[in-house]
């Protein structure tokens, strides 16, 4: 539907008004429909980032109107502040595991369940059922059932089992083993969701292409590479783009894999946990910073996305 | 074709395999709500509970620091209000990114577009303070209301409008429908499939909802997910305690996830994500 | 419509006027009577949210979770006994610190609440807390001198020291004999300690399941015999051999068996040490009685063993102090009502320390009163607040300890070099130190 389809105008009321309304009342309808959206969009998320810039530029400790203007202190403090790069350096370690784990097991089962046919659906829903588990809940049953440090979790006694007598501390802190338990839990509650998109990436190649290509001989892995992964281009581009943006959002099971009352250990802090400490969650409570956070990680999704998206339109060009 | 036909088996072992690994946390959710808390801390590993009772769910009910059945009902308020609000605003939005083309609206496609890639719990600080100043902290409104403009579900809902003939709307504008009544009429009930994919994962989401509950939510509207989370640290934590809470806190969104999951497989693969 | 609407706005304006004023007439001591003669009466109020006498005026006081059994209902006990005004207990699980900080930037504020240490120097700076010098000033001296200490600043108070806690270390003696080693006097000590008690059954020393590093960090400031700030708080005062090499034993111990990983529960509950997973531990006074309910006379005490050779006991302690909103609605009856219940109401305030739990009461006579504290490890660890006792200076901000958190979990857990990482954390302390200065 166009303007030009629309009736012709009765010539008079003509004017701004006219204009704005639109024929047949279009724009006032448009106006109505996406209104309760973006007012909710600008009063929630583009209010407050309007105010975290406005409180970076300020020194404004456990008080939302500060009148100490800093300039751009608090962000060549956090710029300099270890802990926060080091957040940085997580979020990046974070999501070169998760997201090449994530995407090769997704893609795994949405190609073992394309070629199941008995108990298809059986299959899944075991797989596809973590989806509905909460991060938290992940949390609980990974720090106290499986990963316990103590003598009794899981993996520890597993591992006694086969002989081994001094029990792991996986999420002490003294080694890096603590990815594990936080790689593992998230891959367990994303798998199954990011297994759907494929499995609907896969349901829209055509059968005929399959068959072209099994008439020239192709078969297996060759079918594989030439026919499936390029076919599946689209839904691969959105499943790693809304893997990144969640490993960025990671908080959840760090929070509760890691912390314990009013205390968060040095180590394993993505970006949002480390703000989150600084602005609401540990001993002090400064938004001049925790708003010069806020900006710099916008700013770092906003640089990537923008660069991804002009990489993708090259490429669909090229 | 032996071959073939080895490589199937082979498929079966690995799918039943992968199967029981998937099932194991939620094993041990049901192994340690119904243990004693001797059994879970044993230095040697039982596969089996040993207090098959209600003991652990009386004491679980009776604990007031946690108040689980207090939290579940919030959680369930919450979620229902959310997914609802949720679906309504952004259908509503989305319909009309998706047809009507003008300026106004292709700005406003690049603003959701952008919000997709802002992480919005970059922005909880101020999103708390302005929560708070409108007074909503520990209130429903304050829980479901700031987290219900999803860049996600309108861009879902949009993506799936731009391929929905427009041949029924037409029809009915004819008839006399304006654009309101005819998305009501003819729009909705024709979108049922992606309103139940978009509505379980908000649904999904809501309910599993943690860092905005934390800071919202108080007595009042503690939500499930922060009494575990709570309990897990709070001093004297009695694993049979924790692990029954957890069991109650996931088995309504199995229930419910087993129930729509056709739906939100159905909805994921006819339109949205590609 | 809109006139009735309007009448009806004008009609509850007056409401409220009437209603102020008739607060201040019951907050006027004069006209209800001193709120310390109230006594607390069961029998006259079965809902303890409804004083019988109750003002007119609601206040809301917080509470974090106290893991102790009834110190909930107690606290709600004292608020109901309280006759000048409703108060109204909240009691809060979870981390009360962020809650209680994230509620106070908005203009909906608990009346009065308990702060760590009488509050932060970010919260006094911003005006969040009411000066309460003026309530103190005349009781001032029957407080413990070293609590009132860290309490005051620039010569201002506050907030009202509730109760102390404190930590220290447990032992079982009964396996310290078996194992033939006598309870450890240095931290050299505690290490062989450690090694000889530890079995395949039970662990030698447990202080947390980060290996001890959040709960002891800051006691290795004192225990190596430094403090953390100069005087006049302008730099940090613990970068010095002493120190280093603290840290560089603690990392031997850390890397050692004897030093248990990790338990079925934190440092702060008694559980590991209970359940027998460890033959030390290093917990909470709070735990005491939990303990001894489990090993009965088989529990001994010890503060942080002295650690190097300029090295001292040390053991931490804090208390809550209860704080007025300098933005709520009724300061004056939310100071009245701190006063009677954290300087006038003795037999509340023993309740409060010594029957849920062990703690010490903050008024020095009133230690006497506490019959936990009267001997064994309840004497022996008020006696080392007197005499080893130290808390984190009011300058000691949490961004700095989070960067002295991070310095030294590098040193102990990733083996770095204690001198650079602590020229890192310097120069934070020194950006920290002139911010808090003003």
């Amino acid at each position: 539907m166009s303007d030009a389809a629309a009736p012709a105008q009765p010539p008079d009321r003509r004017g701004l008004w006219r204009r704005i309304r639109g024929t047949q009342g279009r724009n006032l309808w448009f106006a109505a429909f996406v209104a309760p959206f973006f007012l909710g969009l600008v009063v929630f998320v583009y209010v407050p980032i309007l105010w975290s810039a406005v409180l970076s530029f300020f020194e404004a400790r456990n008080t939302v109107t500060p009148t100490k203007f800093v300039g751009f202190g608090n962000y060549a403090y956090l710029l300099q502040d270890r802990l926060f790069l080091n957040s940085l350096v997580v979020f990046i370690a974070f999501a070169v595991f998760i997201v090449p784990l994530t995407y090769v097991c997704s893609l795994g089962l949405a190609l073992l369940l394309d070629k199941i046919t008995i108990g298809r659906a059986f299959f899944r829903s075991v797989f596809f059922i973590p989806t509905a588990v909460s991060y938290v809940i992940a949390a609980i049953i990974w720090r106290f059932g499986f990963f316990n440090g103590a003598r009794f979790g899981l993996l520890n006694s597993f591992l006694r089992s086969l002989g081994l007598e001094q029990p792991i501390n996986w999420l002490g802190g003294g080694n890096n083993l603590y990815w594990v338990a936080l790689v593992s839990a998230r891959l367990w509650l994303q798998v199954g969701f990011y297994m759907i998109l494929f499995i609907a990436g896969l349901n829209k190649i055509p059968v005929e292409t399959y068959e072209a290509a099994a008439l020239d001989g192709a078969s297996g892995w060759r079918l594989l590479r030439w026919i499936t992964l390029p076919q599946l281009k689209a839904t691969s581009v959105a499943v790693i783009m809304l893997l990144l943006i969640n490993a960025f959002q990671a908080f959840d099971e760090f929070y509760n894999m890691l912390g314990s009352i009013g205390q968060y250990p040095p180590y394993g802090r993505p970006p949002l946990v480390h703000l989150y400490l600084i602005a609401l969650g540990g001993g002090q409570q400064d938004l001049g910073v925790g708003g010069a956070g806020t900006m710099i990680l916008t700013s770092i999704i906003v640089v990537f996305g923008v660069a991804q998206n002009w990489i993708l339109n090259r490429g669909g060009k090229a | 074709m032996r071959t073939s036909r080895v490589a199937q088996g082979l498929r079966y072992v690995i799918a039943i395999a992968l199967a029981l690994f998937f099932l194991l946390p939620l094993y041990v959710i049901v192994r340690n709500a119904f243990s004693t808390n001797a059994n879970i801390t044993s230095a040697k590993w039982n596969w089996l509970p040993d207090q098959v009772n209600l003991t652990n769910l009386t004491s679980l009910l009776a604990n007031d620091s946690i108040g689980i059945g207090r939290a579940m009902a919030n959680s369930a308020i919450m979620a229902g209000l959310q997914t609802l609000g949720t679906v309504v605003v952004s259908l509503l939005a989305g319909y009309a990114l998706a047809r009507y083309d003008n300026r106004v609206s292709r700005a406003l496609l690049a603003l959701t577009i952008f919000t997709l890639m802002v992480p919005a719990a970059t922005t909880f600080v101020p999103m708390f303070i302005i929560t708070a100043q409108l007074g909503w902290i520990d209130t429903f409104r304050g829980l479901v209301i700031p987290g219900m403009f999803s860049a996600f579900a309108t861009y879902l809902f949009r993506q799936f409008f731009l391929d929905f003939p427009t041949e029924l709307e037409d029809a009915s504008l004819i008839d006399g429908c304006n654009p309101w009544t005819s998305f009501w009429r003819i729009v909705v009930p024709n979108s049922r499939g992606i309103i139940a994919a978009v509505g379980t994962i908000i649904l999904i989401g809501s309910w599993n909802a943690f860092l905005w509950p934390t800071l919202v939510g108080r007595d009042a509207t503690r939500t499930v997910q922060v009494a575990l989370s709570q309990f897990m640290t709070s001093q004297g934590v009695r694993y049979p305690e924790l692990f029954m809470g957890t069991l109650v806190a996931v088995l309504p969104m199995l229930f419910v996830f087993l129930f729509l999951q056709r739906y939100l497989v159905q909805g994921l693969t006819t339109s949205g994500l590609r | 419509m809109n006139i009735s609407r309007r009448s009806l706005l004008l009609a509850g304006g007056s409401l409220a006027a009437a209603a102020t004023l008739a607060a201040c007439g019951s907050n006027n001591p004069l006209a209800s009577g001193t709120p310390s003669e109230a006594k607390p009466s069961g029998a006259t109020s079965p809902n303890a949210s409804a004083p019988a006498g109750g003002g007119d005026v609601t206040l809301q006081q917080w509470y974090h979770e106290y893991g102790e059994a009834g110190v909930k209902e107690a606290v709600e006990k004292y608020a109901a006994a309280y006759t000048a005004a409703k108060v109204e207990v909240k009691w809060t699980p979870g981390d009360y610190g962020s809650i209680l900080a994230a509620q106070l930037l908005t203009t909906d504020v608990p009346d009065v609440f308990e702060v760590e240490q009488g509050g932060s120097l970010d919260m006094i700076r911003s005006g969040q807390l009411a000066d309460l010098t003026d309530i103190m000033a005349p009781v001032k001296d029957q407080f413990n001198p070293a609590v009132m200490k860290r309490f005051t600043f620039e010569d201002k108070v506050h907030g009202i020291p509730q109760t102390i806690d404190m930590q220290l270390l447990y032992y079982r003696p009964s396996l310290l004999q078996k194992a033939g080693v006598e309870p450890p006097k240095t931290f050299a000590d505690l290490v062989k300690v450690a090694d000889a008690v530890k079995s395949a059954d039970i662990g030698g020393f447990f202080a947390g399941n980060d290996g001890g590093l959040g709960v002891l960090g800051t006691i290795l400031i004192w225990a190596s015999g430094n403090e953390q700030l100069t005087e006049d708080r302008s730099a940090v005062a613990f970068l010095n051999d002493n120190f280093y090499n603290a840290l560089t034993a603690y990392r031997d111990f850390y890397k050692s068996a004897g030093l248990l990983q990790a338990a079925s529960a934190e440092w702060y509950d008694g559980a590991a040490f209970v359940n027998g997973e460890t033959a030390m531990q290093w917990g909470g006074l709070w735990s005491l009685p939990d303990i001894q309910k489990a090993w009965g006379d088989d529990v001994g005490v010890l503060p942080f063993p002295a650690i190097g050779a300029g090295g001292r006991p040390a053991v931490p302690f804090g208390a809550f102090g209860a704080c007025v909103a300098a933005k709520g609605k009724n300061v004056d009856a939310s100071k009245e009502f701190v006063k009677w219940l954290w300087i006038d109401q003795d037999e509340d305030q023993v309740d409060f320390s010594n029957s849920y739990g062990t703690h010490i009461p903050a008024k020095t006579a009133l230690v006497a009163k506490a019959d936990k504290l009267a001997a064994g490890p309840g004497k022996d660890a008020a006696d080392f607040v007197s005499n080893h006792g130290f808390a984190n200076d009011i300058m000691w901000s949490g961004a700095m300890g989070d960067a002295y958190n991070a310095a030294v979990s590098n040193v102990i857990k990733d083996g770095k070099d204690p001198k650079a990482e602590f020229a890192a954390f310097e120069a934070t302390a020194k950006t920290e130190l002139a911010k808090l200065a003003g």
